[in-house]
């Protein structure tokens, strides 16, 4: 009988132990996410920086954060295991760059917004999802950051990934994976690079 | 595990190790396909993508070589506080909409707090020109139409339509303007009751003027979204889906 005991004392305290170590996980997520935001607007802010100074402290704030790689597979969909690997590479090259850019041109509307995390979601052990508000003095706009973490943490990169982010509920990647596929019906891949690097 | 296996595995990452050019050993194909399942994207019907091609294009110009240089002669002349201002009157405006439409989704508590905001906004805030509702007394905005009100009792969106001038829509909240614009004072219709234009040439205008005005406020908004467009149709298309999806959802 005490034995009994003693084994629902250990797979309790055990669960109530992981379910600590989840928790724990996504405050500092959360804080960690808030910090980067910190130190952004304090780049963003600063006046001391040229634009493309301040664009590249921003790009290697964000760096460690984001999976830009994983992002550009994933926007091909089932695409990207049927192309070359020379295509491949320029591929993510390419498509990072584009984030990379789209990033920075989104800085220059920044008006002194404030990031509020309202939710975290955690729908599996390694995804969480922050859910934040962008508060500006007459709107408020909805973004989801998606997080993932990788089974063995990645060189010079955080333990967790960004790899979509929802804005208003529109999602950045799943957008890109539709205007992928409808481009690649009638065109073909480096088409779609050379339409990439036209822009950049 | 097995020799096979092992080496299957070597190989896999040699190969990984090839294409990425971070070396990103651990994405391997198995992880891709956790995601494809998160990232499905239901190819939808879209028989009339012809017509909305066309019509995507033909709002391009419209936006671009219109709407953009219009409104930056506009902003030149007219402050922002008066274009705020113009804007708070329209929103004001459109409050029957809103009501009638939360009531219809069961939303009581928005329902009393958009009554409340039309109340003090058309007094306090003169006329709408103020939203003191949400400065002052933090009673918040709650934008609900019939397009919103079908998705709500499950009527699914229909094939995608681009609307001239207006934007991407699709069938659903097409057929969701004429019940919304019986509510509206600003109609294309003469009505047995007060509007503020009783034919299309008026409603045109009027909307016209609405549209620039709101646009004025965040000129370049269009050019940021359109930014990472590769191609234009199916890019906005996708958007507007994703995001009625989530209005309806809320």
């Amino acid at each position: 009988m005490k034995k009994v005991f003693k084994n629902i004392v250990l797979i309790l305290s055990m669960f109530i132990f992981t379910q600590n170590i989840l928790a724990n996980e996504q405050i500092d997520l959360k804080e960690h996410f808030l910090k980067k935001i910190d130190k952004i607007v304090l780049v963003v802010e600063s006046d001391t920086l040229s634009k493309s100074q301040r664009n590249n402290e921003i790009i290697n704030i964000l760096e460690p954060t984001f999976d830009f790689e994983l992002m550009a597979k994933l926007s091909l969909g089932k695409i990207w295991k049927t192309i070359s690997n020379e295509n491949k590479k320029r591929f993510v090259k390419l498509y990072v760059q584009r984030m990379k850019d789209s990033y920075s041109s989104k800085v220059d509307g920044y008006g002194g917004e404030k990031v509020e995390v309202t939710k975290i979601n955690q729908v599996k052990s390694n995804r969480i999802a922050l859910i934040t508000d962008l508060v500006s003095d007459d709107k408020t706009l909805e973004i989801i950051y998606k997080f993932y973490k990788p089974k063995k943490a990645k060189l010079d990169k955080d333990l967790w990934l960004i790899y979509d982010a929802e804005i208003s509920g529109v999602s950045i990647l799943k957008t890109d994976k539709a205007q992928f596929r409808e481009f690649l019906k009638t065109k073909s891949i480096s088409e779609l690079m050379d339409a990439f690097s036209k822009k950049s | 595990m097995r020799l096979k296996n092992y080496l299957f595995v070597l190989f896999l990452s040699f190969n990984l190790i090839g294409f990425s050019s971070l070396g990103a050993v651990e994405t391997s194909d198995d992880m891709l396909d956790e995601f494809e399942e998160e990232m499905v994207i239901e190819e939808k019907y879209d028989p009339l993508s012809g017509y909305n091609r066309v019509m995507t294009s033909f709002n391009d110009t419209l936006w671009v070589h219109f709407f953009t240089p219009v409104t930056n002669g506009y902003n030149a002349v007219v402050n922002e506080d008066i274009r705020t201002s113009i804007d708070n009157v329209f929103n004001n405006l459109y409050f029957p909409v809103r009501l009638v439409n939360n009531i219809f989704q069961v939303k009581f508590v928005n329902a009393s707090e958009e009554t409340g905001r039309f109340l003090i906004n058309s007094t306090v805030g003169v006329l709408g020109l103020f939203d003191p509702a949400k400065s002052k007394f933090d009673l918040q905005e709650h934008k609900e139409d019939f397009g919103q009100t079908l998705g709500f009792y499950g009527v699914g969106s229909g094939p995608h339509i681009v609307l001239p001038l207006f934007g991407p829509s699709n069938l659903r909240d097409t057929i969701g303007i004429i019940p919304d614009s019986y509510l509206s004072i600003i109609d294309y219709k003469k009505r047995g009751w007060f509007t503020l234009t009783d034919a299309w040439d008026e409603f045109l205008a009027i909307k016209l003027y609405e549209k620039t005005n709101n646009f004025s406020l965040d000129n370049d908004k269009y050019e940021r979204i359109k930014e990472n467009a590769v191609d234009l149709y199916p890019y906005l298309r996708d958007m507007y889906e994703q995001y009625r999806d989530n209005q309806i959802k809320e």
